[in-house]
């Protein structure tokens, strides 16, 4: 079970709430600058990031070719006439008659146009970025510290098993467990997935819940959430920290199937909210 | 007038000196990862370019821009920058490099005045045989662990490689160190529990592995370089590519044929690679006269070959390559193993082919073991001579 951070903090909070008992809301709304900074950063990337979620056009797997260019290619795009191919694992971008390798994971900007390749060779996925950028920022619940729990991850099979990431790529995870928070008067075990970072030795134990603010105020598909690990091997859950998979800021992202049994009963009132577009954007 | 346009430009030029002597020395610099502090030595002076060292090894960042209170150093090997603000004798900051879910932030600090060098425990010196334990899967490690002047050094060695120097401290039975060169963001922290010492891998922000080591009997723990990747030898080792100047270059190009060829397939970006490259040099201009080559084929970043081109010609110049370095492809292995159908199981840069003057493989040597790995080096560096030596003489 993870405790609520708030809980272990108790003692220390009541000799806070002593002192600070005149401003209860702001308190109770104070984001951490940690925080704070990160949601900011995550801001300005989404509104100026070549490979921004924001200023993508389109995602195509590259399957036997993907033109980019007149009305009826696959990837319309006024003013760039473009071919993305894929020859034993070797991906190539034919643009202005010349012919330049592709690299997985990195964006690749030719004048107006920016294409990434995701995956693996085979099953690579193509994102077009270009042409106008969406304007969307995201918006979250007012910090609640109640959401904040730090405990140990229940070791389950470890089996592996296909995901859509919150970037919509298909990846190989892994099951490196299950922890379980309250939820209303019961609890929940939720699902863990280790999501690798591809070529590096890095990877994030992610979360992918629903909650009983799902479409009601949060993306309806769901959030992520990443675990964070602390010095002494646990790990720190604050829901704080859930987010929009990016199909929440483009439809032209896939959007990934909610994880088995990561349902809460209750409503999670933190982290990213969502609301539904009116076409006006 | 020009006396009143004078003070000012007078004073302007006192201040920007002013705020270049507050950046001027050493910083003991911190990346505050989740699991814990990252500790690394940051040398600065106004007008230079920054060194980010581990130890006594440093890489430099390529600019410095210092504008009031603000300290930028980009890094842009790596698409990476610290942003800080100077606050008295301390940086405040943020380390940041391009993620495709978002930037990938971790917070920077620094003070005044470098590390102290700290001499390590004597329980913590030698070689340990470690195991990595992920998701129930283990996988093998050895730490190498040394008392230098700078105080802890060593390095982690995989089956295909090291992951460069780390440098460190010690506090009664626990120990800290790390590795950053602007990129790469490990550290390893562990503790001695009777004969054992358990401890937490960190690589980046949000990845931590538990690991277990015994110290070494001496009784091989790694996989041998040589029996990672295996080669298909029944014709000619071929390859094909250009170089720097687009000219195509092959196996039967004369100055290959009838030699004795190491192969090294490498990548700018990779930091074991700039280990390797020195030795590599070395090895050429002691053996070249007697019939021995070398031909780099580099997997670059960005698959333009013009700015993949410039990358090469900077790393021939720092590490003065007289040998063909090729652009052979973009680094991702997968699709490089896909660009070498000879070889079986490739699975790391860099990764060095021995062929003979037959034109056939006699031996694959995966990963590198660097000046960071210490006695292991020193092996692998005779193990490259002997091979050269006995290719020769065949």
């Amino acid at each position: 079970m993870l405790f609520p951070l708030a809980s272990v903090r108790f003692f220390s909070m009541r000799l806070a709430l002593l002192f600070l008992s005149f401003a209860p809301a702001l308190l109770q709304a104070q984001t951490p600058p940690d925080l704070e900074r990160e949601r900011a950063d995550f801001s300005s990337w989404m509104a100026s990031a070549l490979n921004s979620p924001l200023a993508t056009r389109a995602v195509v797997p590259v399957g036997a070719g993907v033109r980019i260019g007149p009305e009826n290619s696959d990837v319309p795009f006024p003013g760039i006439d473009a071919r993305v191919t894929e020859q034993r694992g070797t991906l190539t971008l034919r643009i202005a008659g010349s012919d330049r390798t592709l690299p997985r994971y990195r964006p690749v900007t030719s004048g107006e146009l920016t294409v990434m390749a995701l995956g693996e060779p085979g099953r690579t996925l193509l994102v077009v970025y270009g042409g106008s950028r969406r304007s969307k920022t995201p918006f979250y619940y007012p910090y609640n510290n109640a959401a904040v729990y730090v405990g140990a991850i229940q070791p389950t099979a470890h089996t592996a098993v296909r995901v859509l990431t919150l970037e919509g790529m298909e990846v190989e995870a892994t099951e490196a467990g299950t922890v379980s928070v309250p939820d209303g008067a019961g609890s929940i075990r939720l699902r863990v997935y280790r999501i690798p970072e591809a070529g590096t030795e890095e990877s994030e134990l992610m979360i992918f819940f629903r909650d009983g603010t799902s479409d009601k105020g949060s993306y309806p598909a769901g959030r992520f959430v990443t675990l964070l690990p602390l010095p002494d091997g646990r790990y720190r859950l604050d829901l704080n920290r859930a987010r929009n998979p990016f199909c929440a800021y483009n439809s032209v992202y896939p959007c990934p199937a909610p994880w088995p049994g990561n349902t809460f009963a209750t409503a999670i009132e933190a982290g990213e909210r969502y609301q539904r577009s009116t076409g006006q954007e | 007038m020009r006396v009143r346009l004078l003070v000012p430009l007078l004073l302007l030029g006192l201040a920007a000196t002013l705020k270049g002597q507050q950046i001027d020395g050493p910083w003991g610099a911190v990346l505050d990862l989740a699991g814990g502090p990252l500790r690394f030595s940051l040398y600065m002076r106004a007008g230079s370019l920054p060194n980010i060292c581990n130890g006594d090894q440093c890489s430099r960042a390529s600019r410095l821009v210092v504008r009031g209170d603000s300290v930028l150093i980009e890094i842009a090997d790596y698409g990476a920058t610290i942003n800080a603000q100077i606050r008295g004798d301390s940086m405040v900051g943020s380390y940041r490099n391009v993620g495709n879910r978002g930037p990938r932030v971790i917070p920077f600090r620094a003070r005044r005045s470098g590390w102290r060098a700290e001499a390590p425990p004597r329980w913590l010196i030698g070689r340990w045989d470690a195991w990595f334990v992920q998701d129930g899967r283990k996988s093998p490690r050895v730490f190498e662990f040394r008392n230098t002047e700078p105080g802890l050094e060593g390095t982690v060695l995989s089956n295909t490689g090291d992951y460069g120097l780390f440098w460190g401290h010690a506090v009664a039975d626990s120990f800290s160190m790390g590795h950053f060169d602007g990129s790469f963001v490990y550290m390893l922290t562990g503790r001695l529990d009777g004969d054992t010492l358990r401890g937490l891998f960190h690589a980046g922000l949000r990845t931590q592995t538990p690991w277990v080591a015994v110290r070494s009997t001496g009784a091989p723990h790694l996989k041998q370089p040589t029996e990672i990747t295996g080669a298909d030898t029944s014709s000619a080792f071929r390859f094909s590519f250009p170089d720097v100047n687009g000219h195509l270059v092959t196996q039967d190009d004369p100055r290959f044929r009838g030699k004795v060829v190491l192969v090294d397939i490498f990548g700018t970006w990779c930091p074991t690679c700039h280990d390797a490259a020195p030795l590599l040099t070395r090895l050429w201009n002691r053996y070249h006269d007697r019939g021995f080559e070398i031909v780099g084929l580099a997997y670059e970043v960005t698959g333009d070959s013009a700015a993949d081109g410039r990358q090469l010609r900077i790393f021939q110049q720092k590490f003065s390559i007289p040998y063909p370095l090729l652009l052979a492809g973009v680094n991702d292995t997968q699709a490089a193993a896909l660009t070498q159908p000879q070889l079986q199981g490739f699975t790391s840069f860099p990764t060095s082919i021995f062929i003979g003057r037959d034109g056939r493989v006699k031996k694959v040597h995966a990963g590198f073991w660097g000046p960071a790995t210490g006695p292991q080096h020193q092996v692998l560096v005779h193990d490259f001579e002997q091979t050269i030596e006995r290719l020769l003489a065949e």
